[in-house]
């Protein structure tokens, strides 16, 4: 997509009013998305997110490089990663920058009618509700995988006693909140088969398309595709999370196509795809 | 009754012809959670209705089985969206905004619980409901109750907002016949819409949209044969 300077006038109303004042900088060269160290430090939750947002921008066909730091988290804006750092703006988390790019005149979701954007809203809160909630449950609530997996990696980049501390703090809050919301009583069973009917609702919207919406991906193809890449691509204790999406071959094909489509070929500068195939496998085989 | 919950399963049981009796609580002294069919414990909201909802389907009382593959993965994205977008306001207008919480919800909740259940259940509930919202809508950027209350009405209304614009036209969600969505939906809109409340900017909202009320008006009139005076 080419970068246009959209009048004031014709913008949406939605917009937060602080980005107007940026909204007419063009995209700069040297924007930048945030996360936690890939190798050692990164969780299955946090490396979806991030995934999730550079699918985005690659579709969007704005350059990103990707940074890793320790502290991505306590750099984030909202606490949760990623985010972007572009011109002096910081914007966090999917659901801002999408609308941060659509005041900077960019937007994959425009050709939409008014039901297909409901629908599109519906679909990427389902994701939200119970994969990226499975996701968490997974990671810090389950107790084999906190001691062998979460906890080691969560505070790695820092030295003891320190990274208990954090990893224990981190976990508390996530139980809170599943207690909360009624997770903490489900079982791992149970959780499983939460994705897998998030999965199967996935599956069947997609159908024999190529994107949600038919032949031009959207956020929501973004979402899905770093969630369930993500997914499909993470060593865990089992494989049985993995094996949910697997069930579903249209939804490994369109992870697939998406990897070709918008990571492949971009190794050479070390932005999106270096960091979204880093220690993880590729669906290619 | 009041409750999201027992209004979207009664909805249900009603589309689809299974014979249904409602029981008023009396069990409340033996489920140390007191799980109750109202609208904020969250589990009986979202997951037993689910429950409820499943038992039946196997049952072979189906209000879904015309259904495409497609509109079924549909009701699903559209009850995650209710949950996530318009749950929190709902919640906040029923037990945590205090006017509303202490002229109406108390009083009717406890008038119908037995003694001495009555005098901590809907304090407990109202600081789940607050406890709720802050955990999963709280945090930065949003620092104060205040910010977090404009944020979540914010997005109620838009949910609303995207609600009708999927309804349009159609009678019910899914065409001429009623179908899981459309309780759900009834169950989340029906307490809003009829509710007298002091605090009312969600219920006003509503109003505006007038095909989601005319859908409530219909659910109302065509199944339900009692008319709500306290919700």
């Amino acid at each position: 997509m080419s970068l246009s300077l959209t009048p004031r006038s014709t913008r949406s109303r939605q917009q937060v009013p602080a980005l107007e004042l940026h909204s007419a900088e063009p995209w700069p060269e040297n924007a930048a998305l945030y996360q936690q160290l890939k190798e050692d430090q990164i969780l299955l939750s946090d490396n979806a997110a991030s995934l999730a947002v550079q699918a985005f921008l690659q579709m969007c066909n704005l350059p990103v490089r990707v940074v890793c730091r320790a502290n991505a988290e306590y750099m984030s804006p909202s606490g949760k990663v990623p985010f972007i750092h572009v011109g002096n703006q910081v914007v966090s988390e999917l659901g801002p920058i999408v609308q941060f790019v659509k005041a900077k005149g960019h937007s994959l979701s425009d050709g939409l009618d008014e039901v297909q954007k409901a629908e599109m809203k519906a679909y990427m809160e389902l994701v939200n509700n119970m994969l990226l909630t499975a996701e968490l449950y997974l990671q810090w609530c389950d107790d084999v995988t906190v001691e062998e997996i979460t906890h080691p990696r969560y505070g790695s980049p820092y030295p003891w006693p320190l990274n208990r501390i954090l990893s224990y703090q981190k976990q508390w809050e996530i139980r809170r909140k599943m207690k909360a919301i009624g997770w903490a009583g489900k079982s791992l069973e149970q959780v499983l088969e939460d994705v897998d009917q998030c999965c199967q609702a996935l599956s069947q919207r997609l159908g024999t398309q190529p994107y949600f919406f038919n032949k031009q991906p959207t956020e929501l193809d973004a979402l899905v595709f770093g969630h369930l890449f993500t997914i499909l691509t993470t060593q865990l204790i089992t494989d049985e999370l993995s094996e949910k999406v697997k069930n579903y071959g249209n939804l490994t094909a369109f992870c697939r196509r998406i990897e070709q489509q918008y990571f492949e070929g971009h190794d050479k500068d070390g932005s999106a795809a270096a960091s979204a195939r880093s220690a993880k496998r590729s669906l290619l085989r | 009754g009041h409750g999201g919950g027992s209004r979207g399963r009664e909805a249900y049981a009603k589309f689809s012809g299974a014979p249904l009796t409602v029981n008023t609580i009396n069990n409340s002294w033996s489920t140390p959670k007191a799980d109750v069919p109202v609208l904020i414990s969250e589990d009986t909201v979202i997951s037993q209705p689910a429950k409820i909802l499943n038992f039946l389907r196997k049952q072979r009382y189906n209000a879904d089985y015309e259904l495409s593959a497609k509109q079924g993965a549909d009701t699903l994205a559209y009850i995650a969206l209710l949950e996530e977008k318009l749950l929190p306001a709902l919640l906040h207008t029923f037990w945590v905004e205090a006017e509303n919480y202490c002229s109406v919800t108390k009083p009717w909740f406890a008038s119908r619980i037995p003694f001495p259940l009555s005098l901590y259940l809907p304090g407990k509930m109202s600081r789940e409901a607050l406890n709720r919202i802050l955990l999963t809508r709280g945090g930065p950027p949003l620092y104060s109750l205040t910010e977090v209350e404009a944020q979540i009405y914010r997005d109620a209304k838009e949910c609303l907002n995207l609600l009708s614009k999927r309804l349009g036209t159609s009678q019910f969600f899914f065409g001429n016949t009623p179908t899981t969505l459309d309780a759900f939906v009834f169950g989340f809109l029906a307490p809003v819409y009829k509710v007298c409340f002091p605090r009312v900017q969600l219920q006003e909202h509503l109003k505006q949209l007038t095909n989601l009320c005319r859908f409530c008006d219909d659910i109302l009139t065509c199944y339900f044969k009692l008319t709500i005076t306290d919700g």
